[in-house]
């Protein structure tokens, strides 16, 4: 069971400049534990203090947005989580 | 009708499959807003100018500054201290006398986006900050005019196209607010994210090719990768939520 996490560029300081992370688990939230227990940094950038998603975190999964209940959404070998940061500048 | 001058200037583009006199007629009588002529603003606006739209509304409160020149390639060293719409409008009359410029140096706030839309048949979301954005989505969704999203991170960007109760509108994938912060972005960024804008409307309007709809398209500079994303209308989204059920009943 392996999944991949892709790691958008301003958040790859957090992953020792790694764009692709792999993980095992079976659902979204899982993965992200993983994650964060692999780069510890990543937690502030995901989760509010009360283990939430920021409102401003979009999770992806196969590149379908997997809103709502994202951290509860399973997952499968081979998939691929892709976290995406809002951006507002022009 | 096109004039003979219009047949010559346009000859490259009424060859394109799909878009041919017709296309360009209608591109003529279109009327957009561009909301800022900064980053985003300045590329949006330099090519449906050039392509031949009508009329361009530009919306923009600020003045340039010279750390705006980086990017912002309608404003030169010259206009620093200037009125950005006025900078602007001067080198797009100058670029093609045929577009009809319309100058509003105004801050859009709740109480006036609807007035300066209005009139308008799709607006180009070229805002420097998401407040402002969200204030444009709004109003786009109940006046029913398309709305053309863009935005910018460093060497980063998105686009999507919001095509009224028939797709995912901006409210429905950006849920929250970010905190407002100078944000990073180098020209290429917004040079490539206004272009991707402003092919979607020349798109729009002349009805030709696939839309951004229901997919937002995520750029990657660094590593020169387009991602599409698929996604979908929010039944509960604050602003487009209740045209869904008006389409469902």
């Amino acid at each position: 069971m392996s999944i991949k996490i892709d790691i958008p560029s301003y958040l790859q300081s957090f992953t020792n400049n790694q764009e692709i992370i792999e993980v095992k688990g079976n659902t979204v939230g899982e993965c992200l534990a993983q994650l964060i227990k692999q780069f510890a940094g990543m937690r502030k950038m995901l989760f509010t203090k009360d283990n939430r998603l920021h409102g401003y975190v979009s999770i992806y999964i196969n590149g379908e947005d997997a809103y709502p209940n994202e951290l509860a959404r399973p997952v499968k070998d081979k998939d691929k989580i892709m976290i995406l940061y809002i951006i507002g500048g022009g | 009708m096109l004039t003979e001058d219009e047949r010559q200037r346009y000859d490259r583009q009424i060859m394109i499959r799909g878009i041919g006199e017709e296309g360009q007629e209608k591109l003529k009588r279109a009327r957009v807003v561009i909301a800022g002529s900064g980053g985003l603003g300045s590329p949006v606006a330099i090519y449906l100018t050039a392509a031949g739209v009508g009329t361009l509304r530009l919306i923009d409160h600020d003045t340039v500054e010279l750390s705006n020149l980086n990017r912002q390639v309608l404003h030169w060293d010259k206009d620093i201290g200037r009125n950005k719409v006025d900078s602007a409008s001067e080198k797009l009359r100058q670029l093609n006398p045929g577009t009809k410029i319309e100058s509003i140096r105004e801050t859009i706030t709740d109480a006036n986006v609807k007035r300066l839309v209005a009139g308008f048949d799709l607006i180009v979301d070229a805002m420097d900050n998401l407040p402002t954005r969200y204030l444009l989505n709004r109003a786009a969704i109940e006046g029913n005019i398309p709305f053309f999203h863009g935005a910018v991170y460093g060497l980063e960007g998105r686009a999507m196209t919001v095509i009224p109760g028939k797709s995912a509108c901006l409210r429905c994938i950006y849920r929250a607010p970010i905190p407002q912060e100078k944000f990073p972005v180098i020209g290429v960024t917004p040079a490539t994210i206004g272009c991707i804008q402003a092919t979607e409307v020349i798109k729009y309007i002349t009805g030709i090719g696939k839309l951004l709809i229901n997919r937002l398209l995520a750029f990657d500079g660094l590593n020169l990768k387009f991602t599409e994303l698929t996604v979908r209308k929010d039944p509960d989204c604050e602003h487009c939520g209740h045209l869904r059920q008006e389409d469902e009943k």
